[in-house]
């Protein structure tokens, strides 16, 4: 059992690792644990043929790449609500009512139904929503499959996390780098708060360079964990993350704190960044992010002359209304401080050669320009888009031997808001079949009430999944997903980094549970093209994708858990940038061609609402749960047995709300209700907001939702045009307003949240299983 | 070639050799495997009172019973 809980930092100090003896009659696999989207590399143990314990690698250089999720994963996995064989719908969409088939029946009537919709509306009225973090063994063979049949509306949470990151990067230097945390001298987090158990393995490098002696600069408007460990934080104002970024360069630009000889030899647009910056003198940047003039030019030298620095990705900048402007200032800053490509700098690797890497497999040349066109949101944000990322194919072919390259899938994705509305009926066209995997589409995506419109105005919905999540609830099909404990798998990094690795399978999947690889195997079959996804397993899958190295996959596997690259530095130097110019893009070509400012600037808020006088962000989530997951495991909800908002003490007693109160949190868009915590790290009108809150064990079904009208954060997330990014169109979710107020007995009745039961951990034990009808 | 140059290849060939060691590390077969492992073990060594991954809820998982599991799978127990 894992260790009692809570426990205290005082508990943590005192700890004493303490090596363990393998229990005898246990056997050990080398695993990927893909509970969160890290893939720590673990040992799993089992025990008469199940897992029984998830521990951390043996393996010097993964050491303690483990965190509290993974290590009750035995239990998450063996939940008895666990999904273990189809089920169809009976009755109306969302009655929850179900009825068990057999995946023969499943496949064979999806795929007649999905025919149908493509012949009465054309292949791009099927949309996909999904990730490869957690569906591990997708490998791109959905794209690949859409690609053949004509769809490109594969929409993904990596829109407005990561994925849009690489996609933005490739603007300036057509890649996406990754720190080297291992040499660097200086690392700058972006609001980001890695910690013991969250994103463990980033947590452990950034302690690990710290105590080499590494600076740390923290911008985070909350006194964070890693704030306050930092040598200088910057409280800014949040989503301000582009101005602060301006303010840096004009210090860097002014003082002459750059790379001069590699500005003048790889980048081109110097003087019209300078111009640029010098609309953003450190008094107005000051204004803007609500920082002190002296402090932002103070880390903006340390960043630029104590390198090699790095910043890391991180999912801030991403959500906001300058995303792109923002993403482009941390690539502009790398570039001119001539850290890229550099030991203890941003890396830019590039494909493992030996291993046929996911945007090979997903066959972007399949799907003709005709239908890349019509990929939705292409047109009016179409930074990610096929549209957006066409001017890379040639530079990348020229650099990195192949046209596409969907790094961290995030480089050829439809735009998720218009998507739903064509799923609603007021987009371009219908999308009238949809497909999620490994995902919860109406908590994932910003404007619920859209998504849930689009939903339920399908022909067709099929979802692979564990759990019966809210979104799984409004299904046609329901087809039950293996676990990470259940696979194997071979993970190549997203295309971000070059290094492989691989994980074993620990043990048999219950009930008729697949993976995604057969799932989308079956589908093939059942539209008639099985020619593409030929091979019978997923090892055989894996022996075609490794058979460069010489080496079967179950070789590799038995020999390490790991398959590097010969490190190389400078590499451009060869071969120049993956851009058209070849060079350092400060000023973008591609964003100036697509009719956008080739310069990165920073859109102030909207006019202030007075009846919503807070701000709200959101995104974050509590160590035990990732995303809008793990709410059924007891151990993690008696951590987090509540969704909590944080306030300080000011704005609460201003709202006129105390610790502990139930309140609601309001805007525009909706509203969703929380339990107050009283946070002294918060700043003033700011509201801390919890991502991904459902209960398992509320009343499943349309207009209930296990929870979903009342906690979820999605409800508050807007997607109109002020709070869009304009070349991406995602959501500005880092300082929406909003107010607070106490939740009264009329706002908690099943009126007000469309629900009549409200659930707690203590009720988790009985979770609502789905209620099954007799089988015809 | 320039100093940085010469620097900057010195810099490559040691994380060369440290990829190289971490190859086999990894593999921990051969005698060389296991004393690349035991080398970078004793490199990346911190004293448990330095030690900020030292975690209780980590350090002392005894994993789970299978019966324990199936019970719960049944819907046994909570």
């Amino acid at each position: 059992m894992p260790a009692p809980i809570p426990f205290d930092p005082q508990e943590i100090a005192d700890a004493k690792y303490i090596k363990r003896p393998v229990r005898e009659g246990v056997t050990t696999k080398r695993a990927l644990c893909a509970t969160c989207d890290i893939a720590c590399s673990v040992v799993t143990e089992s025990k008469n043929g199940r897992v029984v314990k998830v521990r951390s690698s043996d393996n010097p250089i993964f050491r303690d790449h483990i965190c509290m999720k993974g290590i009750v994963a035995p239990k998450g996995f063996a939940n008895p609500n666990r999904i273990l064989h189809p089920l169809k719908r009976v009755g109306e969409r969302g009655s929850g009512k179900w009825e068990q088939v057999s995946w023969e029946d499943a496949m064979a009537d999806i795929g007649s139904r999905l025919k149908k919709v493509i012949a009465d509306h054309g292949p791009e009225a099927w949309a996909v929503s999904t990730s490869q973090w957690n569906t591990s063994t997708d490998h791109g063979l959905g794209r690949r499959l859409m690609n053949h049949v004509g769809s490109p509306n594969w929409i993904s949470g990596v829109a407005l996390c990561a994925g849009n990151t690489a996609a933005v990067n490739r603007f300036t230097y057509g890649w996406f780098p990754f720190g080297d945390f291992s040499g660097t001298k200086c690392i700058v987090l972006m609001g980001h708060n890695p910690r013991r158990h969250s994103w463990t393995p980033l947590y452990n490098n950034i302690r690990a360079a710290q105590r080499r002696g590494a600076k740390l600069i923290v911008m985070d408007p909350r006194r964070s964990s890693s704030a306050e460990r930092a040598d200088i934080w910057l409280p800014l104002k949040v989503g301000s993350d582009a101005a602060m970024l301006l303010g840096w360069l004009k210090v860097i630009i002014d003082e002459e704190l750059y790379d001069k000889e590699f500005v003048a030899k790889w980048t081109v647009g110097f003087e019209d960044l300078r111009k640029r910056v010098d609309e953003y003198p450190l008094d107005r940047v000051a204004k803007l992010t609500g920082c002190d003039p002296g402090m932002i030019a103070e880390a903006a030298r340390i960043y630029a002359t104590s390198g090699p620095s790095i910043i890391p990705w991180t999912p801030i900048t991403d959500m906001q209304r300058n995303s792109t402007s923002g993403i482009r200032l941390q690539s502009i800053l790398r570039s001119i401080c001539g850290y890229l490509d550099m030991p203890g700098g941003e890396l830019l690797q590039g494909y493992n050669p030996d291993i046929i890497n996911e945007s090979e497999i997903e066959m972007h040349s399949a799907l003709s320009e005709e239908q890349k066109a019509k990929q939705l949101g292409s047109q009016d944000h179409p930074a990610f888009t096929y549209r957006g990322q066409a001017a890379f194919r040639e530079p990348t072919k020229r650099v990195y031997g192949q046209e596409y390259a969907n790094l961290v899938m995030g480089c050829h994705m439809a735009t998720p808001s218009a998507t739903f509305r064509a799923m609603a009926g007021e987009g371009q066209y219908p999308v009238k079949a949809f497909f999620f995997l490994g995902n919860n589409p109406l908590m994932s995506y910003a404007n619920m009430p859209m998504i849930l419109k689009g939903m339920m105005n399908q022909d067709l919905i099929v979802a692979h999944e564990q759990f019966m999540t809210p979104s799984a609830q409004l299904a046609d099909y329901i087809l039950p997903a293996d676990s990470w404990l259940e696979r194997p798998w071979l993970h190549d990094m997203f295309g971000w980094m070059s290094t492989v690795r691989f994980s074993e399978k620990s043990m048999e999947p219950p009930g008729t549970c697949k993976s995604t690889f057969e799932f989308w195997k079956l589908m093939a079959g059942a539209l008639d093209q099985p020619e593409v996804v030929p091979w019978d397993t997923i090892e055989d899958f894996y022996d075609y994708r490794v058979a460069r190295t010489g080496k079967t996959f179950e070789k590799l596997i038995s020999e390490t858990e790991v398959h590097f690259t010969k490190p190389a530095f400078r590499k451009y130097e060869k071969t120049g940038f993956a851009t058209p110019s070849g060079k350092v893009e400060l000023k973008s070509s591609v964003l100036g061609d697509l009719g956008f400012d080739p310069l990165p600037y920073f859109r102030e808020d909207p006019p202030k609402d007075e009846a919503y006088p807070l701000s709200l962000f959101t995104g974050v989530r509590e160590d035990g749960f990732f995303q809008t997951g793990h709410r059924h495991i007891p151990e993690m909800r008696a951590r987090h047995p509540e969704p909590e908002i944080f306030l300080n003490e000011k704005t609460a007693r201003e709202s006129g709300v105390s610790e502990g109160d139930w309140v609601v949190v309001e805007n525009q868009l909706g509203r969703m209700k929380a339990k107050l915590a009283i946070k002294d790290a918060m700043p003033d009108d700011l509201v801390r907001v919890p991502h991904g809150w459902w209960k398992p064990e509320m009343r499943q079904g349309n207009g209930h939702l296990s929870g979903l009208h009342d906690f979820s954060d999605s409800q508050l997330c807007r997607d109109d045009d002020d709070f869009l990014d304009r070349e991406q169109g995602i959501p500005h979710i880092k300082g929406v307003p909003c107010r607070v107020v106490k939740l009264t007995p009329e706002m908690s009745d099943a009126a007000y949240t469309g629900t009549s039961d409200t659930g707690t951990a203590d009720t988790l034990a009985k979770t609502a299983a789905p209620a099954l009808e007799p089988a015809e | 070639m320039t100093p940085e140059e010469k620097k900057l290849r010195s810099k490559e060939r040691t994380a060369r050799i440290m990829i190289w060691m971490a190859t086999r590390s990894s593999r921990n077969k051969s005698l060389i495997d296991k004393l690349c492992r035991r080398m970078i073990t004793r490199a990346t060594h911190v004293n448990p009172e330095d030690d900020f991954m030292r975690d209780p809820f980590v350090d002392n998982d005894e994993g789970y019973d299978p019966d324990e599991l199936d019970r719960y799978q049944r819907g046994e127990t909570a």
